[in-house]
This record gives structure tokens, C-alpha cells and sequence, in this order.
């Protein structure tokens, strides 16, 4: 029943009261949400804490939402911006606690990605390709990486994403150009034309 | 054009290697932790509930307050009280008035308390 129904409908029963109604439609954007969450601050208890809050948020704003851009939009920008606003804190976090000579050797160089587990015939396995991706792109700085898990993870158009973070289209073309030359660069040896990747990757 | 397209073809096997390792889901129980979260804010939203509903009656209240007080000071004009207290409906408080207590409620019995 609940699968069927509409955002729309869903919203509608949520707004009075229906909690099945609401947990249909954390499901079915769970997977939205935590694309941006776990891609920008990386799985755990936080990206965790941030996607419940998402969710959160947007009940208490149920009676308020009108519906101009689709759900999976307003979930999304909610979701970036708590996500920006999480990674400052930990950033503030970092500052506090860590000394500057630790914060450099803990920093993200491109060439020291993890080995990934490699089968008998040296493929590498589907999941831990994705695993070696996902830590590709959190080292991206943030800025970038808002962008390519907007536009890659979610395929949101450039005006979305402008939209979403609030700047100019020519900015989120330059950022995703620059974030890509530099995943390039990280992910070089997977990355050989398609025949090197899993079939469910290609 | 050899070299571009394999630019080309190379750009887009690292962009759909990217697509393919988007993230999909929160650790297992996210809709139950969502709904316990919620539950647990409904004490929250009780008072926000409140607050809203003062606001909306603020603005109703302070203008029936401004009608009365219009009002009072329209009743009590070319009297000697202050435009304060002509305002609020005060009784004027004077001496003689201390001493009749009963002036103070509008003066309709004010035979009853004196001598």
C-alpha cells in the first residue's frame, strides 16, 4: 500500500499523523540521503546521527513543505547542508585537539590510497572497488566533493547542484573538472577504459 | 582522435566507476532509529506547538489591548487623570477618595461604607 502511494499521498497521511506513512517514505529515501551523508563525511555513527537528523528536520517541517522542488531534492539539499555543517565541526574539532604536524601527516595525499584485495587472477573484487572509490572521494576537499556526490552519486543536473550549494553553474563545472582530474589521478589504476571494472561497476 | 576518444571513453568509465560506488544505505535499523528519534522529539514539538500558537495570538491580543486603551482614555477625556492612567481606567486616588474605600468600585454604593 504504503510502496505504491505517492510522496505526495505519503506526505499528506504523515501529516496527520500516520507513522507508517512517514517510515515509508524514510525508506524510501534512505538511499538518497545516505548517498550524500556517507559520501561526504564517510560511513559511521556521525554520517549515522546526520542522517537521522535529516529526517528529522523534515517531519518537523511536514506541515510547512510545499512541494516546489520533488522530495528527493529537498532531502538532498537538507542532507548537504548538515553534512557541510558536520564536517565543520569536526574540522573545528581537528583544530582543537590535533597539533599541525599531525594534521599533515594524517592529511589526504593522493598516492596512498589502501591496496585493495585483489582475486587469483588479480581483479580487483567488486566491493572493495567501492570501498577504494568511496575513500577517493572523501579525500577530495570539501568543496569538490559536494559536487561529485551530487552529480555523480545522485546524477543531479548542474543547475541543481548549483542550486544545492548555493553557487554559481560555471563554479560546479570548474570544481567538477578539478575533481575529477584528481580522482583520475588517485583511481588510475582501475580505471583502464572500462575493462579493468567489475561487470556491475561498468 | 584515436587519443581523444580514448580520453573520452576513459573519462567515462571513471565517472561511471564513481556511480557505481555511491553509497545506498545507513547501517541496518535507520528507519527504527529515525522513528525513536521522532518519538523522543514530540516533547520538543509540544512546546513549539505552544509557542506557535502564542504567536499567532500575540498580534490579536496586543490590538485589542490598543482598542480598549483607545478607548478608556476616549471616556475619560477633559478629566484631570494622567493619560496613563486615564489609559488603564485607573481611579483617581486621593486623599478623601482613601477614606472612601467604596469609591474605589465605581461609587454605586458608595452611601454604604459612610456615616
Amino acid at each position: 500500500m504504503a510502496e505504491t502511494a505517492t510522496d505526495v499521498e505519503l506526505i499528506a497521511r504523515a501529516r496527520t499523523g500516520d507513522d507508517r506513512a512517514f517510515a515509508a517514505l524514510v525508506d524510501r529515501y534512505e538511499r538518497a540521503v545516505a548517498a550524500t551523508v556517507i559520501g561526504m563525511l564517510g560511513p559511521g555513527d556521525d554520517a549515522d546521527d546526520v542522517g537521522q537528523e535529516t529526517f528529522i528536520r523534515f517531519h518537523r517541517a511536514l506541515g510547512s513543505f510545499r512541494g516546489e522542488s520533488s522530495l528527493k531534492t529537498y532531502l538532498v539539499h537538507i542532507a548537504m547542508n548538515l553534512s557541510l555543517n558536520a564536517l565543520k565541526r569536526r574540522r573545528r574539532s581537528v583544530l582543537r585537539f590535533v597539533s599541525r604536524d599531525q594534521q599533515k601527516a594524517d592529511g589526504d595525499p593522493l598516492d596512498e590510497l589502501p591496496e585493495p584485495r585483489t582475486g587469483p587472477e588479480g581483479d580487483v573484487d567488486a566491493n572493495e572497488l567501492k570501498i577504494l572509490v568511496r575513500d577517493a572521494v572523501r579525500r577530495l576537499g570539501e568543496k569538490h566533493r559536494a559536487v561529485v556526490v551530487l552529480r555523480l552519486f545522485h546524477d543531479c543536473s548542474t543547475k541543481e547542484t548549483a542550486e544545492i550549494l548555493g553557487v554559481p553553474e560555471g563554479t560546479v563545472l570548474s570544481r567538477l573538472s578539478r575533481a575529477m582530474k584528481e580522482l583520475e589521478s588517485m583511481l588510475r589504476p582501475y580505471v583502464h577504459a572500462g575493462a579493468a571494472l567489475p561487470e556491475n561497476l561498468r | 582522435m584515436i587519443d581523444h576518444d580514448d580520453r573520452a571513453s576513459s573519462d567515462d568509465a571513471l565517472e561511471s566507476l564513481i556511480r557505481g560506488a555511491a553509497p545506498t544505505s545507513f547501517s541496518p535499523g535507520f528507519s527504527n532509529r529515525v522513528d525513536a528519534r521522532i518519538r523522543a522529539d514530540g516533547s520538543l514539538s509540544l512546546s513549539d506547538a505552544l509557542e506557535r500558537q502564542v504567536r499567532r495570538v500575540l498580534p490579536l491580543v496586543a490590538a485589542a489591548s490598543l482598542v480598549l486603551a483607545a478607548y478608556n482614555w476616549w471616556n475619560a477625556r477633559g478629566s484631570s487623570t494622567s493619560a496613563l492612567d486615564a489609559a488603564l481606567n485607573l481611579p483617581r486616588v486621593t486623599l478623601s477618595a482613601a477614606y472612601e474605600p467604596s469609591s474605589l468600585y465605581g461609587g454605586a454604593n458608595s452611601s454604604v461604607g459612610t456615616p
